[in-house]
């Protein structure tokens, strides 16, 4: 659960996550179909953790395989950053070819499942026939997802986004920023996806050069967190006081506790899948 | 255990939005009765679903037009405390400025982006005597608006179903036929418990991958008493 990735030119970053099940889903017997990976890239000098929530739809019942998959080539396709020198190459790649590897790779991958696994008639069947049509010509809506995913370098930070789903990071001085902003089209429960034609052309990708200090904390959330508080004041105060609780308490003063608060957040809340990644330096390397 | 981090959560509201025909035609053979009554029997079954998914806070309004328009209940009550007042029958038929009214509403703010899909119900047993597509136009240039479920209810034979049709957008979901009290009832419930239902479900949709609803709906109970039935008084 925890992932500490120490090296000479990183600061030792420090990782926690956690995926809950959403009370809605709960009741209505799904399972949860967010996905959360971490790892080290770049021999342990860089960080990677990515997070997708599958869409949970009638026609994307297979989305939770589709979440799995996202957080997997999400490690693979980051990890060529690392192949790259200087970092306006790395800037380069990630803007305008990244984009376009992540999609390539989840496509081949959902094709990949399909010939191991073709749909199945109980998979099928509850769907209407209009819902069935749009699936069979179009299978890939089967397993939709969204994908976040931040690298931590030594240089660099990354953030790429595709689909709702926040970002937030706290600055050694409490201040809290957006690195990619939200996006006014997703409401209503609609969200662009790794399904969505020409997917790539959706993702938001932040490439920040680290010349000076790196945030001191970076939370990434699927959207049924933010979703559960009545505003964004109120959801921008989580970032903070996880935070202020890692700074002054200590890892242990979270950990423990984090399942239970994310159930709550969706049990009083938004009734989602919850999963939630945070990365942050401990306070010594200030 | 310490204290959740985060301010204070909250459910993500539900505005469902009844918009009534009060034009004088409704007056007619008992069709503004028949509707007060059907509201009125349908909120029990409102609340047993809202009930149900205690994520999702249904917050019922009711928007009459007839010469002019004007919210029967201007503020977003909780279902549990909706109470329904009738509505008396009288004028024209002014529905562009119901939906010019609807879209103020729908901006955001008022509205929060963190809402589920409102459901907006027309029920109307006429033709628009105003700009009804300049209304129109003002209520889809809001998010919500476009993204609305938008439910119709063709009262009589005479209502306008072009343009009732014109207001869902979606050529997969017809205007409901309602040409005797029985059916109203019948539509008005289903509008109340299944759309209601699917509404406040939290599942995403891929956006832009097919045409279609954003919110699923299901198909509406079969018509015991179809078009041209003896049982048709309207």
């Amino acid at each position: 659960m925890v992932t500490p990735v120490t090296d000479s030119a990183l600061p030792a970053w420090r990782t926690l996550r956690a995926s809950v099940r959403g009370a809605a889903h709960e009741r209505a017997g799904l399972p949860n179909q967010d996905a959360v990976r971490i790892v080290r890239l770049d021999a342990g000098r860089a960080l990677l953790v990515s997070l997708a929530d599958g869409h949970g739809s009638a026609k994307s019942f297979r989305s939770r395989s589709g979440a799995r998959l996202a957080v997997v080539v999400a490690q693979k396709v980051c990890g060529h950053l690392f192949k790259l020198d200087r970092p306006s190459q790395i800037k380069r790649w990630a803007e305008e070819q990244l984009p376009l590897e992540l999609v390539r790779h989840w496509l081949e991958g959902v094709n990949r499942s399909l010939q191991r696994q073709p749909f199945t008639s109980a998979e099928l069947e509850t769907l209407d026939t209009a819902a069935r049509q749009q699936v069979e010509s179009y299978p890939s809506l089967a397993y939709g997802s969204t994908l976040l995913a931040v690298v931590v370098a030594p240089g660099f930070i990354l953030y790429l986004q595709l689909g709702d789903g926040d970002f937030l990071t706290v600055s050694a001085e409490g201040e809290i920023t957006r690195p990619i902003p939200q996006d006014a089209r997703l409401i209503a429960n609609e969200t662009t996806s790794l399904c969505s034609p020409k997917a790539w052309n959706e993702v938001r990708v932040r490439f920040q050069t680290l010349a000076g200090a790196p945030p001191a904390l970076i939370l990434a959330a699927t959207d049924g967190y933010a979703n559960a508080y009545r505003d964004e004041a109120g959801f921008q105060q989580v970032a903070r006081d996880y935070w202020e609780l890692l700074r002054d308490e200590g890892e242990e003063a979270v950990r423990p506790h984090l399942k239970d608060w994310l159930n709550e957040a969706s049990q009083q809340g938004s009734g989602d899948d919850i999963t939630l990644g945070l990365l942050w330096r401990p306070v010594a390397q200030f | 255990m310490a204290k959740r981090p985060g301010g204070e959560l909250a459910t993500r509201p539900l505005h469902f939005i009844w918009i009534a025909d009060c034009s004088g035609s409704m007056s007619i053979d008992g069709k503004i009765q028949a509707l007060n009554n059907a509201i009125r029997e349908a909120l029990p079954h409102m609340r047993t679903v809202a009930d149900e998914n205690p994520n999702a806070e249904v917050l019922v309004r009711a928007l009459k037009f007839s010469s002019g328009a004007q919210w029967h209940v201007s503020q977003p009550t909780p279902v549990a405390d909706f109470k329904w007042t009738d509505l008396p029958a009288d004028g024209v038929t002014d529905l562009g400025r119901a939906l010019g009214m609807l879209a103020e509403q729908l901006r955001i703010p008022p509205m929060s982006d963190r809402a589920l899909p409102p459901v907006l119900v027309l029920i109307s047993d006429g033709c628009p005597t105003d700009d009804f597509n300049g209304g129109l136009r003002m209520l889809m240039a809001e998010p919500w608006g476009k993204k609305a479920v938008r439910i119709a209810i063709a009262i009589g034979e005479d209502a306008d179903t072009e343009v009732l049709q014109t207001f869902i957008g979606h050529p997969e979901l017809k205007p409901l036929q309602a040409n005797n009290p029985e059916a109203l009832v019948r539509h008005i419930k289903w509008v109340s418990t299944a759309v209601l239902k699917s509404a406040s479900a939290p599942a995403s949709q891929a956006s832009g991958v097919v045409a279609g609803l954003n919110v699923p709906i299901p198909a509406p109970p079969v018509t015991a008493a179809g078009p041209q039935s003896a049982d048709d008084v309207w």
